[in-house]
């Protein structure tokens, strides 16, 4: 830096500049800047949605991860006298068809899910954001190339690929896994392709090539913050989207095997003895939503509080 | 003379999570029938905010605390939805600011204007598009029964806003009103859209109303003019008495910083220092009284007199009448009241003479329109259309060249191309003496740190995620300079570019189009570069704030020797700041040479028409003609003889067939024509 501190003398103006004064520290900055982390946890905390998202968010990793110490009974244990009770001080969310108390079964369901929608989710959100960069950023060719392979991925209904695996490998947990992320990458890929290519264009991208800034550095620093909140929504959403899809497969015998717990083995149990009880179907159902509305609403709470542009006010 | 639209004591906010704004504060002026008044103000002074409380339109948060506007006998803010629909459209309506964004897209002319005259059941379908069809002549539009019929993507710009006008007037509204017309067209445009409105007027019997920033445009088309300062209007009067005897400070000021008006050519510019008031906080004294060079302390405290004869010419001002009256206020013309910015241009440290810093040889950057195959379908045997066209320009350290063009002419490309972020076909670009032209990236980023851009949206222009401590650190980051303390770095490049400290927090949606643009300053110089390449540097900016980004531009080229290229389509600014000046048309330089002599003795007669292009603000001294019609042609259709041959007034049938090359008048000023005008 040739530009020396007498140069910086000689432009100070004295005074004031734009109607502020200049006796500002680096402490000041500092300041305002831990006051605008407390602005961003406030602002999250002052809304509604946030709030109950988070609630619900948090009640559904704490009832997934302490299962074993909050269920009343062993998930399959078998009270064949009590089948298909509904709701009781015994059995709080009834029993199934083979007298396993619904209420454990959900909460161990819930680990099942915890992992498949967590792992699952984080991980085709991750490299589908990756793909979708590349994609929109890069040359056209692989532009091209990479859209042919989302799209060939997409072409395969989910059920027919795991009915392929499965062929190959037996049906497993890992396997249901592999599948959500290998069909929900394209989902992803695409939304951040998109949002990558809207923004190649602007003006920020361009000042950032002109003043040199590697490819990797703009979508890491530059493009990626800008198309990472479409993404979390996204990805918030997909989370039920998931465990329907785990259940689907479970249901078919390609996933979780019975006598494991799962929410969707518990739905489809349910729906088969729907005319006996409704209790397991509606028991299977309430967590579904409540998990689904926490990440929903914390996703676009999680959305305004990030996203500067939509902060209201100065 | 009757009034038309009374506005009285209209009060308005705006209830934001910040509090309320106060966007309007006891807005009083008459519309008297027939006349057209100009409303005048920088960005947020709230003159749009007037229109859209006029139609009804405003936003939802908008609540109007006080006042009545009266149109004829009825006050339009009380009347029901469906009272204010009637008036819309039949009574008062609106030509928009772009017109690209204000037509709709999917529907023709012909059924746009059908459906505007959907009150009129009596009319039939043929007699609607009878009359529609005469509007569009009538706006200059050539083959109005053809074109009636295409949609608004087959128009271009200045006919989009022709035909704007044409539906604005189709109803035969009592009262029109336009909201920057021209601010989205280009300055030969512009003169045709003025030139239309005057024709206009003095054709049909409407009152019109345009809000506008452009001096200029308000001085070549009003009657009466309205200054708004702040959400408050300052000063009233009739076009002459404000632009040749303007009472209140900040009106004075206005004049005084518009560089049109600036006949002497110096490197600085004047400023009204300091930034807008923040409405949403309790205002007393004189709103203007933060910015004022006579500010005296009871500038802050009381509420300044009204001081005037009538309703329509009055000025709020202290020093006007009561106990601090000036007799010596307003000084002479010739008196400047505001500063020419903070210091004086020190000596240039760099000679000019050492040599050439960039040298452009007959470059050519095409752009690809079609594939092989859809060429060879078509039989196109040329997939490519020329964006720049042999062009030879150079920079000399301390040197600022002003790159002049309307849109399309190339002049963005030419300074990307030269950046190396856009690949050229041929020719030649030496940086101190090396070529650089196409270089691989990794050759090129170590002379990023020597060459530096600014991009023309100054907003935009910055990643909206970063605060502008990260921003403005980024290029030491980019290029891996070992910097010990980034936070002092930052902060002495805020220092710099005057830009207030307490900003570094913030993000560049926050920041106000000066301070964003003064944060892409501090970028382009955080590495010291040797030159700059400015986009519309002023694009964007009040003119009170565009004179400070030049003098600060200025003055760092002054100490530091940086070579400067500005490309603009603002002939009036570059003027002042410029050295050298090129001119550029459809990808080609037209004219080249010394700043001044380009400007006071044009050879090219499209250099002529940009020089004459500018609206004077001055009502004495309104222009007659137009000096040229049309507009530039798509590269798609470049003419085969002088590019500008479709346009040119003094055009001969040598220009139709053959390309002028360009022949030196002086050793430093060549242009590109076969009939010079000198």
């Amino acid at each position: 830096m040739s530009v020396n501190r007498s140069d910086l003398n000689s432009t100070l103006p004295a005074g004031t500049a734009g109607g502020e004064p200049l006796h500002v520290t680096v402490a000041d900055v500092r300041e305002s800047a831990s006051q605008e982390r407390r602005d961003k946890l406030r602002s999250f905390l002052t809304n509604w949605q946030g709030v109950t998202g988070l609630a619900l968010v948090l009640l559904f990793f704490a009832s997934a991860i302490f299962a074993p110490w909050l269920a009343p009974y062993d998930p399959n244990a078998l009270d064949i006298p009590a089948r298909m009770s509904g709701p009781s001080w015994d059995h709080i969310a009834g029993t199934d068809q083979l007298g396993r108390d619904t209420f454990s079964r959900i909460l161990y369901g819930g680990r099942v899910a915890l992992k498949i929608a967590g792992i699952g989710v984080s991980v085709a959100l991750v490299i589908g954001l990756v793909l979708g960069m590349i994609a929109g950023y890069g040359p056209r060719w692989l532009d091209n190339l990479l859209l042919l392979l989302f799209d060939t991925v997409r072409s395969f209904p989910t059920i027919v690929l795991a009915l392929a695996t499965v062929a190959l490998t037996g049906p497993s947990l890992e396997l249901v896994l592999i599948i959500v992320i290998v069909t929900s990458i394209p989902g992803y890929a695409r939304v951040a392709r998109t949002a990558t290519m809207s923004l190649i264009n602007t003006d920020f991208i361009l000042a950032e090539r002109s003043l040199g800034a590697s490819t990797t550095r703009i979508l890491a620093h530059h493009v990626m913050p800008n198309v990472a909140g479409p993404l979390l929504i996204l990805a918030a959403m997909d989370v039920p989207v998931v465990v329907t899809v785990e259940a689907g497969l479970s249901f078919l015998g390609l996933g979780v095997l019975p006598p494991t717990a799962s929410w969707g083995t518990i739905l489809n149990e349910g729906y088969l003895v729907i005319r006996d009880t409704p209790w397991m179907v509606v028991a299977g159902g309430i967590p579904l939503i409540l998990t689904t509305l926490g990440f929903t609403f914390l996703g676009e709470a999680l959305r305004d509080v990030f996203d500067p542009r939509m902060r209201k006010g100065g | 003379m009757d009034t038309l639209l009374d506005i009285r004591n209209l009060s308005l906010e705006f209830r934001t999570p910040r509090g309320r704004v106060k966007a309007l504060r006891e807005i009083s002026f008459p519309i008297r029938k027939g006349r057209t008044i100009g409303i005048v103000g920088e960005s947020g002074s709230g003159k749009s905010t007037i229109l859209w409380a006029i139609l009804g339109l405003l936003a939802s948060n908008a609540k109007v605390t006080s006042g009545e506007i009266m149109f004829e006998d009825r006050n339009l803010l009380a009347l029901s939805e469906s009272g204010l629909q009637a008036v819309r459209g039949e009574e008062i309506s609106v030509v928009f600011q772009d017109p690209m964004t204000s037509q709709i897209p999917v529907l023709t002319y012909a059924r746009q204007m059908f459906d505007i005259l959907y009150r009129r059941p009596g009319m039939s379908a043929a007699e609607k598009r009878r009359h529609a069809v005469e509007m569009m002549q009538k706006v200059g539009i050539a083959d109005p029964e053809s074109r009636i019929d295409q949609y608004p993507h087959h128009f271009s710009g200045g006919m989009r806003q022709r035909a704007g006008i044409a539906m604005a007037l189709l109803t035969g509204p009592k009262l029109l009103l336009a909201d920057e017309p021209t601010t989205a067209l280009d300055v030969t445009l512009e003169a045709q859209i003025i030139h239309l409105l005057q024709e206009l007027k003095s054709e049909l019997d409407t009152t019109v109303v345009v809000v506008s920033h452009n001096l200029g445009l308000i001085a070549e088309l009003c009657d009466e003019v309205v200054v708004m300062y702040a959400g408050e209007v300052v000063e009233v009067g009739e076009v002459r008495q404000i632009f040749h005897d303007p009472r209140h400070p900040y009106t004075r000021a206005l004049l005084e910083c518009d560089p049109a008006r600036i006949e002497k050519a110096s490197r600085r510019l004047p400023v009204i220092l300091g930034d807008i008031p923040d409405l949403a906080k309790p205002q007393t004294g004189c709103i203007y009284a933060t910015r004022c060079q006579r500010a005296m302390p009871i500038c802050r405290t009381d509420a300044p007199p009204v001081v005037g004869l009538t309703v329509s010419r009055f000025a709020k001002c202290h020093l006007l009448a009561g106990p601090h009256h000036d007799p010596q206020w307003p000084p002479p013309p010739d008196v400047l009241t505001v500063p020419m910015g903070e210091s004086v241009a020190a000596p240039r440290t760099v000679g000019r003479a050492q040599g050439e810093l960039l040298n452009v040889t007959n470059l050519n950057v095409q752009f690809q329109i079609m594939g092989p195959v859809s060429a060879w379908m078509r039989g196109i045997t040329r997939r490519h259309v020329d964006a720049v066209l042999d062009v030879s320009l150079s920079v000399r350290p301390g040197e600022t060249v002003g790159l002049v063009g309307e849109s399309g002419s190339g002049k963005t490309t030419l300074g990307r191309t030269i950046l190396n972020l856009v690949p050229a076909q041929n020719g030649s670009v030496t940086f101190e003496n090396r070529e650089i032209r196409n270089m691989a990236e990794r050759h090129f980023k170590p002379l990023r740190r020597d060459m530096a851009m600014m991009f023309q949206d100054p907003v935009g222009s910055l990643s909206p995620r970063k605060s502008v401590r990260a921003l403005i650190v980024e290029p030491i980051l980019i290029h891996g300079i070992d910097c010990p303390d980034l936070d002092a770095e930052a902060e002495r490049l805020a220092d710099l570019v005057r830009l207030p400290r307490p900003l570094l927090a913030r993000y560049p949606h926050e920041l106000s189009g000066g301070q964003a643009r003064r944060v892409g300053v501090a970028r382009a110089l955080a590495l010291n570069p040797k030159l700059i390449i400015a986009d519309e540097p002023t694009a964007g900016l009040d003119v009170s704030v565009q004179g400070e980004i030049l003098n600060l531009m200025a003055d760092l080229q002054a100490e530091h020797g940086l070579g400067y290229l500005i490309i603009t389509h603002n002939l009036p600014v570059v003027r002042h700041i410029s050295d050298r000046l090129a001119i550029m048309y459809l990808g080609r330089i037209v004219e080249h040479g010394p700043a001044d002599e380009i400007f006071r003795n044009p050879a090219h007669p499209y250099t002529k028409a940009l020089v004459e292009g500018v609206p004077n603000p001055d009502p004495d001294r309104r222009r007659t003609h137009v000096s040229i019609s049309g507009e530039v042609p798509s590269l798609l259709r470049r003419p085969q003889g002088c590019d500008f041959v479709t346009r040119c007034p003094y055009a001969q049938d040598r220009c139709r067939i053959e390309k002028p090359p360009h022949s030196r008048i002086t050793p430093d000023h060549d242009h590109a024509c076969f009939f010079p005008l000198r």
